[in-house]
């Protein structure tokens, strides 16, 4: 009796976790491309191919993951990775100074955006979606400003130094990019501020009420402040990541990003109202979202239907996630209902 | 009850998703014993292109080689895209690949790796001058450059004297190109050219692009020439003008059966055409050829255009845009 007490107990807690929902819809997803998509997409190379783009993604949504729990919006990613790899591909390329110089800068103007985005909401009260929608349009005219006055054109080729490229931008065993590794590293030190740091359960809290967070001593502004700032310095992250990888900057680069961080974090359980989600579940949802990207691909079937199939898909991944954060919220068991 | 509504829709859905692929999915695949993947863009101008790889498919499919066509959604990040785009086809393992080099920074390290894993490149509508460096067999397309001034000489030609070309993709460089094109053009005849840069998002959309024309000729009267970097930008721009009630005219870049018809009538003054579709037949055509029966012309530079559309052979053109070729 006791034992089959405690089974049952586990399994309907493993259920309620946030990321279950994001769990079943990837296996489902991945299964759906495994049976259409054959053996290429199952190979190591098609692995690969989703799982570069879901590293890419996945750096940008987990830090934007913590905005959207702390119950705001960062529509600026694209013009900020974009801001990181064209400062990155100026200065390294164009005025051939070392690579490290370049990557540096690229971070530092990524993270002062963020910072930036950080300080006008909270000294504003605007809508954080009116303050990051303005940056990402500004940042995007000031870089294409810049870099025609620069260089005269909008794309700068960069030929990166040896270091740079191994750590930032090259492919192991010839198939997964190292943005992989630091999408772990960044997995890693999320999941630690969100369940390990005091942080986590500010974060929480601001997401849920930041009224009564900020009555109940929580520093509310210097939260936010910081995760715009870490979300504009993982923007600019993979911006540099890209310049090393692909040695060239486009200033129009990025702006899929915006939406593309935003669906994953959303089909990775996390609430678009804020107070819901979990670091894993964000981690499931760029890999559900790079499957159904690249599997496409996979099937032979003709392409002018892929992105219809792409919304089909999306919308089952996250009804399948909302079945199962229904059941986690409620807190009851389904046989009640 | 609410539960398991959503999960009877999402199993709706994917019935639907499912039939709908089936409908889709190419039958005689299991005939054929060598693919050719050719991979492009997703905007008006390759669906002609599209038309044209569609077309030499017959032919290919008869030769034993299945060709299949995959897009880029957008063009916000062309240089890694593409490169994921390559890396995601080499994947798939074709007998041959097929491909316009948009950002060679970035793509051509990844076109040396699939000829070295033995698949055959053949680039077009962009990369002409990276036939050699990259080692690709064949090059099919036209050269953007040229193709603006040829566009830039003809408009001042017709009287143009102060041009005013709008990018909607500011961050690509062969659209770029084609507004330099176009200005050196004007400049050659004698007049002068400048470029409007509207956000990359405004590519396509039509009130934006209708508004900043109309807003720039009240503005400056003296621009009388106004130039668009592809078709589905063209209309907004004519309907700018006329908001405006300038006479100005109006080059624009590839064609429709609406720009065909204001040439014709003498509305708008003319355009270039790549030939997007003469470039899908015969990228197809040097690629199959070659992966069935080891068959490469000897012209490996393949020149589909510019072909200048006119007031002269507007009218004949017409007919080949309406069906989907020009």
């Amino acid at each position: 009796m006791a034992g089959n007490f405690r089974s049952k107990y586990n399994l309907s807690s493993f259920i309620r976790r946030p990321e279950f929902g994001a769990l079943i819809g990837l296996v489902v997803i991945y299964i759906f491309f495994a049976i259409f998509g054959g053996e290429n997409f199952i190979a190591l190379a098609g692995t690969a191919s989703w799982l570069n783009i879901a590293a890419e993604l996945g750096i940008i949504a987990l830090p934007v993951a913590l905005v959207m729990i702390a119950g705001d919006l960062d529509l600026s990613v694209g013009s900020t990775l974009a801001a990181g790899g064209v400062t990155t591909a100026v200065l390294s390329g164009y005025f051939n100074l070392p690579t490290a110089v370049g990557i540096f800068s690229g971070l530092a103007l990524g993270t002062f955006i963020g910072f930036l985005n950080g300080l006008i909401v909270v000294r504003t009260n605007l809508p954080s979606f009116v303050v990051t929608l303005a940056t990402n349009f500004a940042v995007f005219g000031l870089m294409l400003g810049l870099c025609k006055l620069i260089t005269g054109t909008v794309a700068v080729s960069i030929k990166p130094d040896h270091l740079s490229k191994t750590i930032l931008g090259t492919y192991l065993f010839e198939q997964f990019e190292t943005a992989i590794i630091i999408w772990l590293v960044v997995a890693g030190i999320v999941s630690w501020i969100l369940y390990k740091s005091p942080w986590g359960n500010w974060i929480y809290a601001i997401g849920g009420d930041a009224i009564s967070a900020r009555l109940t001593g929580i520093p509310v502004d210097k939260v936010r402040i910081s995760l715009f700032t870490a979300s504009g310095f993982a923007a600019s992250l993979v911006g540099v990541m890209q310049t090393i990888l692909y040695e060239s900057a486009q200033v129009n680069a990025g702006q899929s990003f915006v939406f593309n961080s935003i669906i994953a974090v959303v089909v990775g359980g996390v609430l678009l109202t804020g107070g819901y989600g979990s670091t894993v579940g964000v981690i499931l949802g760029a890999m559900t979202f790079a499957i159904v990207n690249q599997g496409i691909y996979y099937t032979g079937w003709e392409s002018d239907w892929a992105s219809l199939i792409l919304g089909v898909l999306l919308l089952i991944a996250v009804l399948t996630n909302n079945t199962f954060r229904r059941l986690a919220i409620s807190g009851k068991s389904k046989k009640g209902a | 009850m609410k539960i398991s509504r959503s999960l009877k829709i999402a199993v709706a859905f994917s019935a639907a998703a499912l039939a709908l692929t089936g409908l889709s999915a190419p039958a005689s695949h299991a005939a054929a014993k060598k693919t050719v993947i050719v991979l492009g863009g997703g905007d008006a101008f390759f669906a002609i292109v599209k038309n044209g790889v569609k077309a030499a498919s017959g032919p290919a499919l008869q030769a034993g080689v299945s060709v299949k066509y995959v897009g880029l959604k957008n063009y916000d990040n062309v240089g890694p895209d593409m490169v994921k785009l390559i890396r995601t086809a080499v994947s798939q393992k074709p007998d041959a690949l097929a491909l316009p080099n948009w950002v060679s920074s970035a793509q051509n390290p990844e076109i040396k790796k699939a000829i070295a894993a033995g698949i055959p490149v053949f680039l077009y509508n962009a990369g002409q001058e990276q036939l050699e460096a990259t080692g690709a067999k064949a090059y099919i397309g036209t050269n953007e450059y040229q193709a603006g001034i040829t566009l830039g000489k003809y408009l001042a030609s017709k009287g143009a004297k102060h041009g005013l070309c709008i990018n909607t993709s500011p961050g690509s460089a062969n659209i770029k190109q084609r507004c330099d094109g176009m200005a050196e053009g004007m400049k050659s005849g004698g007049g002068k050219g400048e470029t409007l840069e509207l956000p990359a998002t405004k590519f396509g959309d039509a009130t934006a692009i209708s508004n900043a024309v109309k807003g720039a000729l009240t503005t400056d009267a003296t621009i009388d020439a106004v130039f668009t970097i592809a078709s589905v930008d063209t209309d907004a721009a004519n309907a700018g003008i006329e908001a405006a009630k300038s006479k100005a005219q109006l080059g624009s870049w590839d064609v429709s059966p609406n720009i065909l018809e204001r040439i014709r009538d003498g509305k708008s003054t003319a355009a270039v055409d790549q030939l997007g579709w003469l470039q899908g037949y015969q990228v197809v055509n040097y690629a199959f050829t070659w992966v069935a029966f080891g068959m490469l012309p000897g012209t490996t530079e393949f020149l589909t255009g510019p072909s200048l559309v006119t007031k002269e052979n507007a009218a004949v053109i017409i007919g080949a845009a309406k069906s989907g070729q020009r």
